[in-house]
């Protein structure tokens, strides 16, 4: 377990000026493009007023010093505050909208892996016949697929045509379950609410169908690859020889085998399924991280864009290192 | 196998549950909704500066005086009555009596000098309607205060209408600094419940001195994209559907006829800049061009689909001194005239007058880009004009390029911020304030007649004067009006109490399902 | 006699026209594909039957003789507004390419074979970029680009630049050591000599494959940000934009501007990544499964 520990640290050491590099990265293109001042006051502000509020924000200062104030304020978990409007801290506004998206990912995310897992197997084991080329197919399709366009496809087919599903929002009028981790699924759940419940899987089913089919591709092929390879094995073909069922040997014998590819995938995936996200947000109005980028980006709302981007960076980091330790741990050769 | 018998049910039934369109609940007290693409910035009566906001302030707030629902008529509001000194420089309002914010604190003399004073320190976007005109304010007894003027302002009690005015509690806003508290308010409703971009509950409030309003609950909903307000509206989950539709929408829903639509036009008004201080639009000929090629009722047709209607003047249609100068100057529309003028200042066909024109593309709504290309083409069916269509984000083009005179000539729109002509001249014309709005338009005789009608009481004598003010706007054409937006919303049949008027906000409080 | 020679000829010839495994079949639709549209780009002006820019019927009409796609919101013929923005999707993308692949393979060799801190530097970097969510970098970038054809490729190519920089300093710095580098040096090559002559041909063999798989994505990240209004100015044709005009008439039950325009989106991705992949698995016979 030592060995373990020691990668693990070695990992986050890793990470650290990663996230440095990003940081620096964002912000000198924000600064040196744009000039965030004028922005906020519009067109009217006299000169000495955006001199005061330069001096506020400190914006004044030369932009390797409003870097470095910006890093240590970033230490003291401080995201600073949103330039428009009423100014809110930027944390809370990530905090409003981060549920949305994280409901939005997580029900895509199974819906992927359920598909392409699925389709994977079909195909595996109907190797070289018409099933197998169709799977592949379907596999690089999905992949090239434009998520608007199969968002606004759903959205008519399914909202428009046939009026049975909502085409945008969260959850129906005065229907919101009491807060308690901020998915509207989960918290209806703990608290019982049917009502609810039923509205926000009835809102989430086109997002997370448009979102998963899109990312569904790539699991598809994964687990179609390994599954060939793992049934051309001796232990697979004795499997089969002693007679064991089908069902036994693809589930019990040869995806347990495959499993460890496919997570190390969904690692790699997740910065797809975070820049989906966003997309599918914005198709279907969904109240989340991407449709808020979207927004203050119109309104150059620099801190809060830069926020937004440096959670981003975090959770992609964070999640890298997640997957990198479990697979470190399921498989102790990864650790050199 | 049982076992998997049962869970292809569960499935089924749960598929079903799920797609079963239309399936209502049962709600203790159904609400009146409604439902809006716009989104409140900040709820600080100090800072925000937004139609739509202002619009809540209307229905959790109210001022010292209101507008009579469907007319541009004051009536009084919180204050029972004003006395004007007959110098103009003081206004003096006696208010009603008992009142409390809904947090408990008392709605005196003081709170509403402690208000107003709290506008002009901070010193935000909206208070130059207040710093710019008011000297001070005092408190004469609990229940009367004094307003002092810096100059004589005829239209003074419509500043005092606007939201910068609305009195808040000293109790929940702090005095130095922007809070968006859910209490402290006093209007006909009071906030139940608020989530940022998503829903403002609203329920009547109690201590409020007028009638109830008429549905108890209201709730308004936020949406991002008109295309899901109106299937919303569609399906029954909202009642009413406000600002704003999109045209080929109100289009089939006054085709389709289960829904009303009402429309009234508002006092938004869409217009071309020219700046004026610098070539190619220093030469008044070129302005004059652009001004009689421009084809109005083809922006309205193509882009809007009829929804809105041309503009021949800065002043709209519905108010006082409106004529529509520019019709009287060049027509509806004069291509031949235009050509003359250009052949005129030196251009031809094999010369054509080559200019940048700006738009943004997505402040305005999303038609922009639509009303950009139609601009474009209308304005090269000269022969004589070419058209480089330009474009940037709002930040941009508000905030950098405006100002600092970067776009020779762009699109541009305007809200008024009180209603009265000199909102809708002043900015543009006067020398003092037009370089803000990127016109950078200088003529004295223009600043004499607007400075003229600002301090003129009496409504004859300023009609005059603004019928001259846009006489001579027309001729020089540094502002080209395009058109006049129309109020639209489409309710539910049975939605009672929709009032649209050229104050363009709605009163919630009116409304009830029957 | 003659007549079954020629038989033979012809028949031979369709045989290696016509492949007979699926995954050449991937190679030659991608192909057909990719060429298809680009000719489309290249002889738009011909093959539209409208100005794409121009009103030319009744605003929203249904797809019929006349139209064959139908009208679009301003009355524009949605066929030709697909056939020029082929255009834009061809120019934009070959840009974003070019751009990044030169700026990657050449940051890649330098970076690779000079080694030390500038090495570190620049891999810190580009990992950095690497794995952050690409579009979400392109779409700030863009923004703060403002709209035109070559800001939005500049934006697309700075997050394929570091797929480049990555592949090319790893194979960069496992022939630095090989022997015929080694070779070179001992009878004193200078470096450009070395990096130009005997590294960069044997990193060219790999692009090809990485270059269509990047062009699908430029594809799709070029719709994005067009579909997000930051992509080129109006009235240019372009498949994200009109996919985004198109959208607000859903509700209408008005489905031609926005079906074809993505349709034309997909149809492009896919030519692309059906190429990339076919030819990895052609060029990599390891992973053919």
């Amino acid at each position: 377990m030592a060995s373990l520990r020691v990668y693990v640290i070695r990992r986050v050491l890793v990470a650290i000026p990663m996230i440095f590099i990003l940081l620096g990265i964002v912000f000198f293109i924000m600064r040196v493009v744009g000039d965030p001042v004028s922005a906020i006051l519009g067109g009217h502000a006299p000169q000495e007023q955006i001199e005061r509020i330069k001096e506020q924000l400190g914006l004044n200062k030369p932009i390797l010093f409003q870097f470095f104030d910006y890093l240590g304020q970033l230490l003291r978990g401080d995201l600073g505050r949103s330039l428009i409007w009423g100014q809110r801290p930027v944390i809370s506004e990530i905090w409003d909208h981060f549920p949305a998206t994280l409901e939005l990912s997580i029900c895509a995310f199974l819906v992927s892996i359920l598909v392409g897992i699925f389709t994977g197997i079909i195909a595996a084991t109907n190797f070289g016949r018409f099933f197998d080329h169709a799977f592949r197919l379907y596999g690089i399709i999905t992949y090239g697929l434009f998520i608007p366009w199969i968002g606004i496809m759903l959205q008519l087919i399914f909202g428009v045509y046939l009026g049975v599903l909502p085409i945008g929002g969260r959850i129906g009028t005065l229907m919101e379950p009491e807060t308690i981790t901020g998915l509207y699924v989960l918290d209806s759940l703990l608290t019982l609410n049917m009502e609810s419940f039923i509205s926000a899987i009835r809102h989430l089913i086109l997002p997370s169908l448009t979102l998963g089919i899109y990312l569904s591709g790539i699991y598809t092929r994964l687990t179609r690859t390994h599954l060939i390879e793992v049934l051309n094995k001796d232990f697979i073909k004795s499997a089969w020889a002693r007679g064991l069922p089908k069902r036994t040997v693809i589930f019990k014998h040869a995806l347990k085998n495959a499993f460890i590819p496919i997570l190390t995938m969904m690692g790699l995936q997740f910065a797809l399924l975070l820049v989906g996200a966003v997309l599918t947000e914005i198709t279907f109005s969904w109240p989340g991280m991407g449709t808020l980028l979207f927004e203050r980006i119109t309104y150059r709302d620099f801190t809060t864009v830069q926020g937004i981007i440096v959670f981003f960076a975090l959770i992609v980091i964070t999640v890298s290192l997640l997957v990198d330790v479990i697979y470190a741990y399921i498989d102790p050769r990864i650790r050199y | 196998m049982k076992k998997r018998r049962w869970l292809s049910f569960l499935i089924l039934s749960f598929v079903f549950l799920c797609l079963a369109p239309g399936m209502s609940f049962s709600l203790q007290t159904k609400p009146l909704v409604l439902g809006t693409t716009d989104k409140i910035t900040v709820l600080d009566p100090a800072k925000t500066y937004d139609f739509y906001t202002w619009e809540v302030f209307q229905n959790i707030g109210e001022g010292l005086l209101k507008y009579k629902p469907g007319t541009t008529e004051l009536i009084p509001g919180i204050a029972k009555s004003y006395e004007v000194s007959p110098d103009g420089l003081e206004y003096t309002f006696k208010l009603r009596e008992g009142l409390k914010f809904t947090d408990g604190y008392p709605l005196n003399a003081a709170a509403v000098k402690w208000s107003i004073d709290r506008v002009m320190k901070l010193d935000l976007d909206p208070s130059w309607l207040v710093s710019a005109f008011v000297e001070r304010v005092e408190v004469v007894d609990t229940y009367t205060v004094k307003f002092v003027l810096k100059e004589p302002v005829s239209f003074f009690p419509a500043l005092v209408a606007t939201t910068p005015y609305t009195p808040v509690s000293p109790k929940s806003f702090p005095e130095d600094k922007v809070a968006e508290p859910t209490v402290g308010h006093y209007g006909p409703y009071r906030i139940k419940k608020w989530t940022r971009d998503v829903q403002l509950v609203l329920e009547a409030n109690p201590d409020y001195y007028g009638s109830p309003p008429k549905s108890r609950l209201f709730v308004v909903k936020f949406y991002k994209n008109a295309a899901t307000m109106r299937l919303a509206l569609e399906t029954g989950e909202i009642d009413v559907a406000w600002k704003s539709l999109r045209p080929i929408d109100i289009r089939d829903l006054k085709a389709k006829g289960k829904q009303k639509v009402l429309e009234v036009p508002g006092p938004y008004i869409r217009y071309i800049v020219c700046r004026c201080n610098k070539p190619p639009f220093d030469d008044v000929r070129l302005r004059r061009a652009i001004a009689a090629a421009i084809d109005r009722a083809r922006i309205c047709q193509e882009a809007y689909k009829g929804t809105v209607k041309p503009l021949y003047s800065m002043v709209p249609m519905g108010m006082w001194g409106h004529i529509d100068a520019f019709k009287q100057e060049y027509g509806e529309r004069n291509l031949e005239l235009a050509r003359k003028i250009l052949t005129e200042a030196g251009y031809s066909k094999d010369n054509p007058f080559n200019i940048e024109f700006w738009y943004t593309p997505t402040h305005y709504g999303d038609l922009e880009a639509d009303v950009a290309a139609v601009i474009k083409e209308s304005l090269e069916e000269t022969g004589m004009i070419k058209i480089d269509l330009k474009s940037a984000e709002w930040a941009t083009y508000a905030a950098e390029y405006l100002t600092a005179g970067v776009m020779p000539i762009f699109l541009l729109g305007w809200y008024p911020d009180y209603i009265d002509p000199d909102d809708y001249t002043s900015v543009f014309l006067h020398s003092e304030w037009s370089p803000d709005m990127g016109v950078f338009y200088s003529n004295p005789e223009m600043d004499r007649l607007l400075d003229k009608a600002r301090t003129e009481i009496g409504i004859e004598k300023r009609t005059q004067l603004y019928e001259k003010i846009q006489k001579l706007m027309a001729e020089e054409a540094p502002v080209i009006p395009l058109f006049q937006g129309v109020l639209t919303a489409a309710t539910q049949p049975n939605v009672k109490g929709v009032v649209l008027d050229p104050v363009m906000l709605l009163r919630y409080y009116l409304i009830y399902k029957e | 006699m003659k007549y079954s020679i020629s038989r033979f000829i012809v028949s031979n010839i369709i045989k290696n026209i016509f492949p007979r495994k699926g995954t050449e079949y991937f190679v030659l639709v991608g192909f057909i594909l990719v060429l298809l549209i680009i000719l489309m780009a290249i002889f738009a002006p011909f093959i539209a039957p409208y100005d794409p820019i121009k009103k030319v019927g009744e605003i929203l009409e249904r797809p019929s003789g006349k139209f064959l796609l139908g009208t679009d919101g301003l009355g524009r013929d949605v066929l030709s507004r697909i056939i020029f923005g082929a255009r834009t999707a061809v120019l934009v993308t070959f840009l974003a390419v070019s751009i990044s692949l030169s700026f990657g393979v050449l940051l890649g060799l330098l970076s690779g074979y000079t080694g030390g801190k500038f090495d570190t530097v620049f891999s810190l970097v580009m990992d950095a970029m690497y794995s952050f969510p690409g579009l979400i970098l392109a779409i700030v970038l863009a923004a703060m680009l403002g709209p035109g054809i070559l800001n939005t490729a500049m934006a697309i190519a700075v997050i394929y630049t570091p797929t480049y920089f990555r592949m090319v300093r790893g194979l960069v710095l496992s022939l630095k050591e090989s022997l015929f580098v080694e070779a070179a040096r001992a009878i004193g090559a200078k470096d450009r000599t070395i990096v130009f002559k005997y590294i960069f041909p044997n990193v060219i063999s790999s692009i090809p494959i990485v270059l269509s798989l990047n062009a699908a994505d430029a594809v799709l990240t070029l719709a994005a940000l067009s579909f997000l209004g930051l992509g080129l100015p109006a009235p240019t044709p372009d498949w994200g934009f009109d996919l985004r005009a198109g959208h607000a008439y859903l509700a209408s039950r008005i489905w031609w501007p926005s079906t074809f325009p993505g349709l034309m989106i997909v149809i492009l991705t896919l030519g692309f990544s059906l190429l990339g992949e076919g030819l990895n698995e052609i060029l990599n016979p390891e992973l053919r499964r």
